[in-house]
């Protein structure tokens, strides 16, 4: 019980150093385009919170599964939805109405 | 006691298959979350990519400090409940209470401090999207998306948080009329991973509204 409470404290001493870490990075003079990568600690974060305060380990191995078809079915998402525009080069056109 | 002598219901074969469904059924559910506020993540992508210097002249408006102690806050509430789930697991009801109490006035706090004062400061402000918005010019239209992305997450954010806090109290209440033991919380656990969720969408949230636009 001691152990398990002392584990759930320094869990949240993690989450308060990453999110003093994102919080300070975002300072940080970045490329418009790189500025995304502040999200990492976020990312740790959210693992931080998904493995010791809910325990996704744990569970049965059909909430493993679950709660890895959400993060794959995410990824799909993100990762299709983001080709367009990651991918797409815009050509600068004159502007050809009449004057 | 064995849980061979806990009562469940007729479908499951032990009060144990019955724990197991109702967490895995949430699971389900939080997968189905994870998709819808997944939606909104790729608006923000969408939205940014075609609009990084209006998208970030919008984040940079908003209340960093409010922001940041409303992230510090709920991170705190998911600590807060799960040691009262940690405390339920070894039979201790009043501390389960007590942590409930904690982890429902610590939800309230975020949503005082969300909807009562950061979206009356932004109101007063004039960043909703409307007619008279404050930021005019050739960034104007980034802005206005940044912000309409920001009250459509905030408020869906919100209702869930208001949803968290009523099964919370749901949960005080039971355990008030002491119906959970070392045995059986399987409803404390529940609720408990989606009060985490929720938690989880924020921390996800916090950056892309607060940081990311914030540097640049």
């Amino acid at each position: 019980m001691t152990q398990h409470l002392r584990r759930l404290w320094l869990t949240l001493l993690l989450l308060l150093v990453l999110l003093a870490i994102e919080f300070g990075v975002s300072f940080l003079p970045l490329d418009r385009a790189a500025r995304p990568l502040v999200l990492i600690p976020a990312v740790l974060m959210v693992g931080a919170v998904g493995t010791m305060f809910m325990q996704v380990g744990q569970g049965p191995t059909i909430v493993r599964l679950f709660a890895t078809s959400g993060l794959l079915w995410l990824t799909i998402l993100l990762g299709l939805g983001s080709l367009d525009p990651m991918t797409r080069t815009d050509y600068h056109v004159q502007d050809a109405s009449p004057k | 006691m064995s849980e061979t002598y806990l009562p469940h219901e007729f479908q499951y074969s032990s009060a144990r298959h019955q724990a197991e469904t109702a967490i895995s059924g949430m699971w389900l559910f939080l997968a189905t979350e994870v998709l819808f506020f997944g939606a909104l993540f790729l608006t923000w992508i969408y939205s940014r990519h075609w609009n990084q210097a209006g998208f970030d002249a919008g984040a940079q408006q908003t209340q960093l400090a409010i922001g940041t102690i409303n992230t510090v806050i709920l991170v705190t509430s998911s600590l807060v409940y799960s040691a009262g789930l940690a405390f339920i697991e070894v039979g201790n009801t009043r501390r389960l209470i007590q942590c409930c109490a904690l982890a429902w006035m610590l939800g309230l706090s975020f949503l005082i401090l969300k909807f009562g004062v950061e979206w009356y400061l932004d109101f007063s402000a004039h960043l909703f999207p409307g007619p008279d918005f404050a930021i005019s010019g050739p960034l104007s239209g980034g802005a206005r998306l940044f912000f309409v992305f920001y009250f459509v997450s905030t408020a869906l954010h919100g209702l869930h948080m208001t949803g968290g806090l009523v099964l919370v109290g749901w949960i005080i209440l039971r355990a008030q009329r002491a119906e959970f033991s070392s045995a059986y919380f399987t409803p404390v656990a529940v609720v408990g991973l989606y009060w985490s969720f929720v938690d989880m969408v924020w921390i996800v949230l916090y950056p892309l509204i607060y940081l990311v636009g914030r540097g640049s």
